[in-house]
């Protein structure tokens, strides 16, 4: 073939010569978009009701053979500069995808910095992180894999390691139809396999479905849940939804829900350089909430009745506090929201409704790697 | 005891209180409104620069039921300084082209242009500025829309940050 080029190449003008460079490279672009676009599509399913506000990058479509490769890497301690933890360490299925701790250990035995978020219906979120500084998640996985705090490895690094093993180079090449393995495409396939963690089985969404009959508690900490108070009506209410509502519990929003008066964490403002977003963080997904304490951007409320406490009776003032959380009561004239020990539960037994168990257990999310010593 | 406890609270009181009035004024003089997308000449706007539009105002009822003077300046004002195709220019394919309007917190809510325009509509939409003369508080201004004749408050968007001007593309 090089002996084919050479002879070909030979005593040509320099245009001819260009066009042939380029004929090449287009033949070779054409076979790789088609090698690609040959790929079986990864159907994502969820329910009608939680809408298609959503876009995939054009440059990485959902297809099978990339979802199990970023199924690999997400459970692959080879992408850690000391080979010693993978997203997993972090992000564990049965947890809905946090580890339980208020800050995680990274490769080298430092805190991170914030808590550990779940991983669930990542699809539907346009802004990653607790200050959505993170506009999509091909950007997103940079910070976790070459972060000193975790993974803490250069991109250039794990695609060498990854290069170096019998196990990807082919699964690459099916998945992206190119010999070498990029940067990039390591961004790709974790991206692709996390577009597919979609949680949609819980029994909220049975309810919504009609396929579920809440019990009279879970009814009425719904009920709680979805009101704001207005007690000169005689409604009571704990205005969660205003901030957390919707069929997916989660809206894509940022507030300052009265943790500090005085605060450590600058949270979105960090990233937006407006002193209004102090302290304003992303509103989290309430999916498998009872599965994911401890709560909070850093952690602080090891327990549901702790966030509940907080709500009701420990909003802290500050300049950024949301208006949401000002001036609400259930009482007229009422300092705090002022719900019973009774709504708090019902409120529970509603949050309950949110855990997702076949989410939790489902084969396709867990680590495909043969465990050796279970 | 009681009573020296009591003004030591109060004093911690009135310094947060100064701290926060303190802080407002601040934020609002430095926050910007941004408007891109398909416009001629992108702009961000910072409260000091509306002064220079013409002033319009509307007593209407809020949230809370209570009817308050919102001022500021008339909303197609602002596109027209940006280029945006208004007036004789909307027309055609512009018909298809819309306002995603949104707030500091994420909030977002979308217009038509034809809504908008006043060759479509005598309801005058405002980019409010002030509130019975005074400036929007924090967590509602510096810029908030008021759309008179939509029943339901839901689109009157408060802390507006950003509005993109864009053709509806499916
Ligand atoms: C050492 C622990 C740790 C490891 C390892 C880790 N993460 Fe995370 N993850 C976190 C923390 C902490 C946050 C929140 C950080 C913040 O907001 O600043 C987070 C946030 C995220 C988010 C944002 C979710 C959202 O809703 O915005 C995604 C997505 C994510 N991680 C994916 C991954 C992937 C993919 C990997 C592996 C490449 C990974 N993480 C490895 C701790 C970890
Ligand atoms: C003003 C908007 C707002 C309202 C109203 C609100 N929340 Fe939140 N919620 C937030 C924000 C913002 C966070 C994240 C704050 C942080 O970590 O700094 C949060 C966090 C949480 C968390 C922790 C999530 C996690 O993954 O750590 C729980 C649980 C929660 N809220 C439950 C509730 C309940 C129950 C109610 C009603 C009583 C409620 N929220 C009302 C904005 C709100």
């Amino acid at each position: 073939m090089r002996k084919l080029l050479r002879t070909v190449l030979k005593d040509r003008s320099g245009w001819f010569k260009i066009s042939m460079v380029c004929a090449v490279f287009i033949c070779c672009g054409l076979i790789q978009s088609f090698q690609v676009d040959n790929q079986e599509t990864y159907v994502l399913q969820y329910p009608a009701n939680f809408g298609a506000r959503f876009v995939i990058p054009a440059d990485n479509p959902t297809t099978k053979d990339g979802v199990y490769l970023g199924r690999l890497l997400f459970y692959e301690k080879a992408l850690s500069a000391k080979n010693n933890i993978s997203c997993e360490s972090c992000h564990q299925q049965k947890l809905a995808f946090t580890d339980g701790k208020a800050f995680s250990t990274g490769t080298d035995g430092s805190l991170t910095a914030r808590n550990s978020m779940s991983l669930a219906n990542l699809l539907w979120v346009r802004n990653f992180f607790w200050d959505g500084r993170s506009p999509g998640l091909e950007d997103q996985a940079r910070f976790p894999l070459t972060d000193p705090h975790e993974m803490g490895q250069p991109l250039s690094e794990s695609a060498k390691k990854i290069n170096n093993t019998a196990l990807y180079p082919p699964l690459f090449k099916k998945a992206f139809g190119s010999t070498v393995i990029t940067e990039g495409q390591i961004l790709k396939a974790l991206s692709q396999f996390e577009r597919t963690l979609i949680s949609a089985g819980s029994n909220y969404d049975g309810y919504l479905a009609g396929n579920y009959k809440p019990t009279a508690q879970e009814l009425r900490g719904l009920q709680l849940f979805e009101s704001g108070p207005d007690p000169k009506n005689g409604v009571r209410g704990a205005n969660c939804g205003h901030c957390h509502g919707g069929v997916k519990t989660f809206k894509e929003l940022f507030h300052n829900n009265g943790l500090d008066s005085l605060v450590t964490d600058m949270g979105r403002e960090q990233f937006t350089g407006q002193s209004t977003d102090r302290a304003r963080f992303r509103v989290p997904t309430l999916r498998n909430i009872m599965l994911t304490a401890p709560y909070m951007h850093d952690g602080r409320f090891s327990t549901i009745e702790q966030v509940l406490d907080h709500y009701n009776e420990h909003i802290r003032q500050s300049p950024t506090l949301s208006s949401f959380l000002q001036d609400i009561s259930n009482e007229i004239g009422g300092k705090n929201l002022a719900l019973t020990r009774g709504e708090k539960a019902d409120l529970i037994a509603f949050l309950g409704m949110l855990t997702d168990s076949s989410f939790i257990s489902n084969p396709a999310f867990s680590n495909p790697h043969p465990v050796l010593n279970p | 005891m009681f009573k020296t406890k009591f003004s030591k609270q109060s004093i911690a009181a009135s310094l947060l209180l100064l701290l926060c009035a303190a802080f407002s004024s601040f934020a609002q003089n430095t926050a910007t409104l941004s408007i891109t997308g398909e416009v001629t000449t992108p702009l961000e706007l910072k409260l000091a620069d509306l002064a220079s539009f013409k002033q319009v105002s509307h007593k209407v009822k809020d949230r809370d039921g209570k009817e308050h003077e919102f001022s500021g300046v008339a909303l197609i004002e602002i596109l027209e300084k940006a280029g945006v195709t208004t007036g004789s220019k909307l027309r055609g394919e512009n018909l298809a082209k819309y306002l995603l309007i949104s707030a500091a917190d994420g909030y977002e809510v979308l217009y038509s242009l034809a809504e908008i325009d006043p060759d479509f509509t005598d309801q005058v939409i405002l980019l409010a500025t002030t509130k019975d003369g005074q400036p929007l508080a924090n967590g509602e201004g510096p810029f908030r829309i008021i759309t008179p004749n939509d029943k339901k408050p839901a689109r009157w968007i408060r802390e507006v940050r950003s509005i993109k001007v864009a053709f509806a593309k499916i």
